[in-house]
């Protein structure tokens, strides 16, 4: 059934049908549709508890303690408040708790800002969380449902994101799948471990020298294979309901010259200019970044490495450095072949919310074509001279 | 002991921090130093009962509905809840916890309430036993005597001087505080377990001690106390001054009594008020005089108030000097006003009289209520007796090993309580005397709660259901009973208020509160596992009612 509903009830929607059993979170604008929503939606359902909590650690908090009992668990934030979040993400992904949580990106104060940029969620990069960009309201719907699904059988916890307001407030038209086929598709939680009053062990003790190492070397080898999982479960998902997401989607990028790279919903309007320069003959390429950890290493390098110039588009900034997308695409592609790498230039856009318009993209594009190669590590575009 | 288990490969190694043995072989109570105990104590108000009734019990079967039941509990130890719960003046009530957070239950009224909704239940035959016991006096001690020892199985006779039983309930309350057809109910329960009754018998004058003596394996002696004290002034022996007593034993058994336009009633105890009341009911006036203030009257606060209600007239520092016949066929009653002085033997400031403040009230009777003495003109001397009262122990037993004795004849506070629980300890002495049982079986000692050991914060304040009480003008109109019983509903939601002080009612706090999942529940309750407790005191802090006590380990 086709709905026309804002990015923020398409998640609402996604977790209810996902038979999510414990939801923990405090609203956030431009998060708080969210949780409206889900209260709504959870309000004569004895099957699902929702619980008010004081603070995004609180709701992580409980999160983590509802998921150790073995039921699939959820929770929604944005900006500040998951920066509040910080110290309890380490504990759900090192605890191995297949949490799933939205977060809705919105820029860092201060200055106070609500609008979206992505450097809220890209400071919690190395938490041990999967991250996945949205483009559209159907891929944040189909997202969360598809990431308990990989949570759950790799038991690293994921965090959705969505852009505030581009995608949280704006009304699309949302395909809502059928409670059966969700159902199929996404079966009860089976936890591998879980507190049971019956034989009671202890969880997080302490693992000393012995162990902590082995531990984490199990984390990655977790997120590794959560490459090989989300690739299928894309596949899987689209043999139900004709959507397939990967890691990675390549938009007109066989035979380009110049590759965009970029994620979020930034990818909307890109598909629209690659259109406008193909029928001018212009051979020009989009490679949207769906999955940022596990980060598509092989994707980016069998991708880009056809490719004459690659311009990586970020709405983010690691301060003193550069674009974080740009600064992982570039990684991905060094340790290969010189022949297999292109220049590769790096823009700063649209951050705290300003706009992206196809002029920007224009410029980003006219910049790639003018020069053979980046002159720094930062092409600062749409910033007031 | 666990085994140190060593992990040296890699894919035996868990992903996540997790013990591989179970905690339970953490045995986490050898860090123990005090062990909590889930153990019921003594509600102060069981504690307090005269006659040792379970009073938290039956308020918790009335909790459930269980008012039969509850009657049931009750009679165990007094076959006069009927009574008790109209006229007694509980004691429990005025130690209960519950007042210092927002009144007293009403136990009285929940008594009744079990008396008025719970039906008797067939008794069961009992076996007849050998020894036979002559009970002297069919009052409240001698009756609840006579229940308690034939429940044992004993031959029981009741002697009594009046034509009918009761005692002090049948001839000293009136009809208003006590109607006859509960007492008569009660009272024929007992006689129908097979107890044998000798009424109009006066003891030293229809049968001698020796007799009784001679014919019954023990006596109990419980004629009470019925012999007015003297007023000592000029003019108490004119024909229209009688005692209070005896004027409610006339009022009581129905015998025409006129005392004219106005009495005046000398005395500030429950019998002058129950004259008073009984004569403003007949239609007279009434005055009492008494030589102290409100606050040293004997008689209950509540006999007091309702008899201001009903317009009965108090003089307060009045005494009365000199009654003498006036000319219109009336009595002057001469009397001199009095000061408090200072504190007498009993405790209270003495009344000085005020010289010259001599004046007169006109009455056609008066009504002299000033106390009563016990007749111990029958008792043999072998009996010790002391300020004309038997020496009895607190339990009954004489200075003669056959004979007992309870009720308002022994020292202890004339208490329709204290008379049925004398009654219940002598028959359990008179048991002890037959079985050669010396001692009474010693019991380890619990401690009373006191409302500190209690957790309040899991009660919610809940005003005291008032027991209806009937308008002056109603109850004076139709002699009715002024007290009306509380509904089934309100006793239920009354009872509710119980904190069931130092009983587990199995709230559970314990076992939810416990951080280490220390307290487990089986049929009979929590329990605490001691493999696994730390000692750490949560349970008892949580614990609603002082159940658990922390007791220090013993050092092994």
């Amino acid at each position: 059934m086709k709905k026309v509903i804002i990015g923020n009830h398409a998640v609402s929607y996604g977790v209810m049908l996902s038979r999510t059993q414990v939801i923990a979170a405090y609203p956030i604008t431009p998060q708080t549709e969210v949780v409206e929503k889900l209260t709504e939606l959870c309000s004569n359902n004895k099957k699902v508890k929702l619980l008010k909590v004081e603070s995004e650690h609180s709701a992580m908090a409980a999160c983590i303690g509802a998921s150790m009992t073995g039921v699939r668990t959820f929770t929604a934030t944005s900006s500040q408040g998951l920066a509040l979040m910080h110290e309890v993400l380490h504990w759900a992904a090192g605890a191995r708790l297949p949490i799933v949580m939205i977060n809705v990106n919105r820029a860092m104060a201060a200055p106070w800002t609500l609008w979206a940029d992505q450097n809220d969620s890209l400071s919690q990069r190395d938490t041990g969380w999967l991250q996945f960009y949205c483009e559209s309201n159907q891929e944040v719907l189909d997202t969360i449902i598809q990431a308990f699904k990989i949570s759950e059988e790799i038991l690293l916890p994921s965090m959705v994101c969505l852009d505030g307001f581009f995608l949280s407030h704006t009304s699309e038209p949302v395909d809502i799948p059928l409670k059966k086929e969700v159902d199929a598709f996404l079966p009860k939680y089976k936890p591998k471990y879980q507190i049971d009053t019956d034989d009671p062990h202890a969880f997080g003790g302490v693992a000393g020298v012995d162990y902590y190492f082995e531990i984490r070397y199990q984390m990655q080898e977790a997120m590794e294979k959560g490459k090989s999982v989300i690739r299928k479960t894309g596949k899987d998902f689209k043999k139900v309901f004709g959507r397939e997401y990967g890691l990675v989607e390549e938009y007109r990028c066989a035979d380009a010259e110049t590759i965009l790279v970029t994620s979020g919903m930034i990818a909307g309007t890109l598909r629209v200019m690659v259109d406008e320069y193909r029928k001018k003959g212009k051979k020009i390429g989009m490679l949207k970044i769906r999955t940022f950890r596990p980060f598509p290493v092989e994707e980016v390098r069998r991708v880009l490495k056809k490719a004459k110039k690659v311009a990586v588009i970020d709405r983010n900034i690691s301060f003193g450095h550069s674009g974080i997308f740009f600064q992982e695409v570039k990684a991905a592609m060094y340790n290969q072949d010189r022949s297999k790498r292109p220049p590769i230039f790096g823009f700063i856009t649209g951050l705290g919310g300003r706009d992206v318009t196809p002029d920007i993209i224009y410029e980003i594009i006219d910049h790639t074509s003018l020069h053979s190669e980046p002159k720094s590590d930062i092409i600062w575009v749409g910033l007031k001279k | 002991m666990s085994k140190k288990i060593r992990l040296d490969r890699r894919k035996d190694i868990p992903p996540i921090a997790i013990s591989l043995e179970s905690t339970l072989s953490i045995k986490t109570g050898t860090w123990r130093y005090f062990s909590p105990l889930h153990k019921n104590k003594i509600p102060p108000c069981n504690h307090e009962c005269p006659i040792g009734q379970d009073v938290r019990g039956f308020i918790e079967l009335i909790t459930k509905e269980k008012f039969g039941r509850a009657l049931d509990l009750i009679r165990k130890d007094n076959p006069f809840a009927g009574v008790t719960g109209r006229v007694c003046y509980h004691p429990c009530e005025s130690v209960c916890n519950r007042e210092y957070f927002d009144g007293y239950v009403s136990i009285g009224a929940l008594e009744r309430a079990a008396s008025d909704f719970g039906s008797d239940k067939k008794k069961k035959a009992i076996k007849d036993k050998k020894k036979k016991v002559a009970i002297l006096g069919g009052g409240p001690a001698g009756l609840a005597c006579a229940y308690h020892l034939r429940l044992m199985g004993y031959q029981v006779t009741v002697f009594e001087a009046l034509p009918v039983l009761g005692g002090m309930l049948r001839i000293g309350i009136p009809d208003y505080r006590l109607p006859k057809n509960v007492l008569d109910k009660e009272i024929s329960a007992i006689i129908d377990m097979g107890i044998e009754v000798r009424t109009d018998t006066r003891i030293g004058v229809d049968i001698t001690m020796k007799e009784l003596e001679k014919r019954y394996d023990a006596v109990f002696i419980a004629t009470g106390a019925q012999l007015n004290k003297k007023l000592d002034i000029p003019g108490e022996e004119l024909e229209k001054v009688v005692s209070g007593l005896k004027y409610l034993e006339d009022i009581n058994l129905k015998r025409s009594v006129d005392v004219g336009e106005k009495a005046v009633i000398i005395g500030g105890g429950n019998t002058a008020f129950d004259s008073a009341r009984s004569i403003v009911r007949a239609g007279s006036k009434a005055t009492i005089i008494y030589r102290r203030t409100l606050d040293q009257m004997p008689a209950y606060i509540e006999e007091v108030e309702q008899g201001i209600e009903e317009e009965v007239e108090i003089l307060y520092l009045t005494i009365p000097i000199k009654i003498t016949e006036n000319g219109n066929n009336r009595l002057d009653v001469e009397c001199i006003k009095a000061e408090l002085g200072k504190v007498d033997a009993s405790g209270r400031r003495r009344p000085v009289p005020v010289s010259g403040s001599n004046f007169i009230i006109e009455a056609d009777t008066v009504i002299s209520a000033i106390g009563e003495d016990a007749d111990l003109s029958y008792i043999p001397d072998k009996i010790k007796c002391r300020r004309g009262l038997i020496c009895a122990d607190e339990n009954g037993v004489s200075s003669c090993v056959t004979i007992f004795a309870g009720g308002d004849i022994v020292e202890q506070p004339r208490t329709v309580a204290h008379a049925i629980g004398s009654g219940k300890k002598g028959a359990l002495a008179i048991d002890r005397a037959f079985k050669k049982k010396i001692k009474e079986t010693s019991q380890e000692e619990l401690p009373v709660v006191e409302f500190e050991s209690l957790n309040p914060d899991y009660f919610e304040e809940q005003k005291r259901t008032e027991t209806p009480i009937l308008t002056p003008l109603k109850r004076i109109r139709d002699n009715q009973e002024v007290k009306q019983g509380l509904k089934k509903d309100m006793a239920v939601k009354e009872a509710l208020r119980c904190f069931s002080c130092g009983v587990c009612d199995h709230c559970e706090n314990c076992l939810i509160f416990c951080p280490d999942l220390a307290v487990l529940k089986d049929v009979k309750g929590c329990k605490v596992l001691y493999d696994y407790c730390k000692g750490c005191g949560i349970c008892m802090l949580e614990c609603p009612r002082g159940v658990i006590t922390m007791e220090k380990e013993s050092a092994e």
